[in-house]
């Protein structure tokens, strides 16, 4: 009896300290100390950034470097942006290249790069669902010892902004091929203020909350478009309102004005609470158009079951603007 | 003698019970899409809408080649016209064409709980906005 309690001990402590190995074998941490970019830049330039990492191993590893950065889809950053890095372990400018989409990303149950990020990291704070994690390998692989802290590693991206007026929260992950996401030691993220592009047109702001933004932030009328009013951003008319509808007017490529502004089904927007609401329309089918009609602009105001109480843009009496274009 | 005769029907039988397996594999048969289907899903840019925008009225009428469509959404294409699967046996892909259009979609034909289904991929209007229908046989 004495002797297989001893045994169980033993098997106990057997799997304690292989629990500490693996532990240490696997430590690898990876970290972002300091990232150099500018706050704005005109529209259509290309912006460069600079990302001091600190990589620390406990065991001999051989993987590839991992970076993303959350950027607006509009600036397709997948199809033109780079990635190069430095560091004391290696010589000369490294190379890294986009991960192709569907790439599985390591532990992450068969999610790719971008799905992952998404899931894991998020949208760094920006309130406009129009954003993507757009990540990069390095061509190479490298055999690191363990033990070693490497606080040498120098990124550089050179990301491609579009002519869009916008602000956005640009956010940066690094990680290597071996570990992924697996847990916070394993990969270093950080995010920033409000980078501004200077550029043309209406702003898009990612960055602060809207009282109505409409999705998919970029639609021809042939698409269904959710209409959405965050009543509680702001102090306004409808602030406190049990009905919300939609009163629109849309302007056609010759210049005709269409307005509908009936208080009924079509137009009343639904709310899950909270003070949120929305609507999805088919804007072809909303403004009743002829099939040579086409939509280059809507103005829309929010309005009370009455109509006489209307919340425009910022609260007040101009209404919102959406355009119809495609990237 | 009677052992012997156990034996020899046992034999008898063991040998009678074998037959020769048929295994020949049937042939798949082509897909027949014909009839009237409507939408049983509906999702834009991986945002379910089904239960958000009413698609309940529209349909899809195929019959050999052609096709209609009564109560139009945003859709892979707007008028009536002709429509042929790329393969009619294991089709992937679908072509609809309406006078002065053609559009095609990857289409699956998933079997859900014993009956087909038809699921196309299109953008009917931005081309980075994608649209997945999942179609249901109506009649």
């Amino acid at each position: 009896m004495k002797s297989f309690k001893i045994k169980k001990l033993k098997n106990y402590l057997v799997r304690i300290v292989a629990t500490l190995v693996v532990v240490i074998i696997i430590s690898c941490s990876m970290t972002i100390d300091t990232v150099v970019q500018q706050g704005s830049i005109n529209g259509g330039e290309v912006l460069p950034v600079t990302l001091n990492v600190k990589i620390k191993t406990d065991a001999e590893r051989t993987a590839k470097l991992m970076i993303a950065v959350l950027v607006p889809k509009l600036w397709k950053v997948a199809q033109k942006g780079t990635a190069t890095f430095v560091s004391g372990f290696t010589t000369g400018v490294q190379q890294m290249s986009i991960i192709p989409a569907g790439t599985p990303a390591p532990n992450g149950n068969g999610l790719d790069w971008p799905t992952y990020l998404s899931n894991k990291i998020g949208n760094g704070g920006n309130l406009i669902n129009d954003w993507e994690w757009v990540a990069f390998y390095s061509k190479s692989d490298y055999a690191l010892g363990g033990g070693l802290t490497i606080d040498d590693v120098t990124v550089s991206l050179r990301l491609p902004t579009s002519t869009d007026n916008l602000s956005f929260r640009l956010a940066y992950v690094v990680a290597n091929s071996s570990d992924g996401l697996s847990g916070t030691d394993y990969y270093g993220s950080i995010s920033g203020g409000c980078f501004r592009v200077n550029g043309t047109g209406d702003l898009i702001d990612f960055c602060n909350p809207q009282l109505s933004t409409i999705e998919p932030r970029t639609s021809l009328d042939n698409d269904i478009i959710t209409i959405g009013f965050d009543a509680g951003v702001a102090d306004n008319d409808l602030s406190k309102a049990t009905e919300v509808y939609i009163c629109a007017t849309g302007i056609t490529a010759t210049g005709e004005k269409i307005t509908v502004c009936a208080v009924n089904a079509a137009s009343k927007l639904s709310s899950p609470g909270a003070g949120r609401w929305s609507k999805d329309i088919w804007p072809r089918k909303f403004f009743s158009l002829s099939d040579n009609q086409q939509l280059t602009r809507m103005e829309y105001y929010f309005t009370d079951a009455s109509g006489g109480k209307k919340v425009g843009y910022g609260g007040g009496k101009d209404p919102f603007l959406y355009t119809f274009k495609c990237q | 003698m009677n052992k012997l005769i156990g034996t020899t029907v046992c034999l008898l039988l063991i040998f009678c019970s074998c037959k020769k397996e048929n295994t020949a594999i049937p042939a798949e048969p082509v897909k027949d899409i014909s009839g009237s289907w409507k939408i049983i899903k509906a999702v834009r840019n991986g945002t379910d809408l089904t239960s958000r925008f009413d698609f309940s009225a529209f349909r899809i009428n195929f019959s050999d080649s052609s096709y209609t469509i009564d109560n139009q959404v945003p859709f892979i294409i707007s008028k009536n016209g002709t429509w042929k699967f790329d393969d009619p046996v294991y089709p992937f892909e679908i072509t609809l064409t309406s006078p002065g259009e053609t559009k095609q979609s990857t289409v699956l034909y998933p079997v859900v709980e014993g009956v087909r289904n038809l699921v196309i991929s299109f953008s009917p209007g931005c081309t980075l906005n994608n649209y997945q229908y999942t179609l249901l046989k109506d009649n």
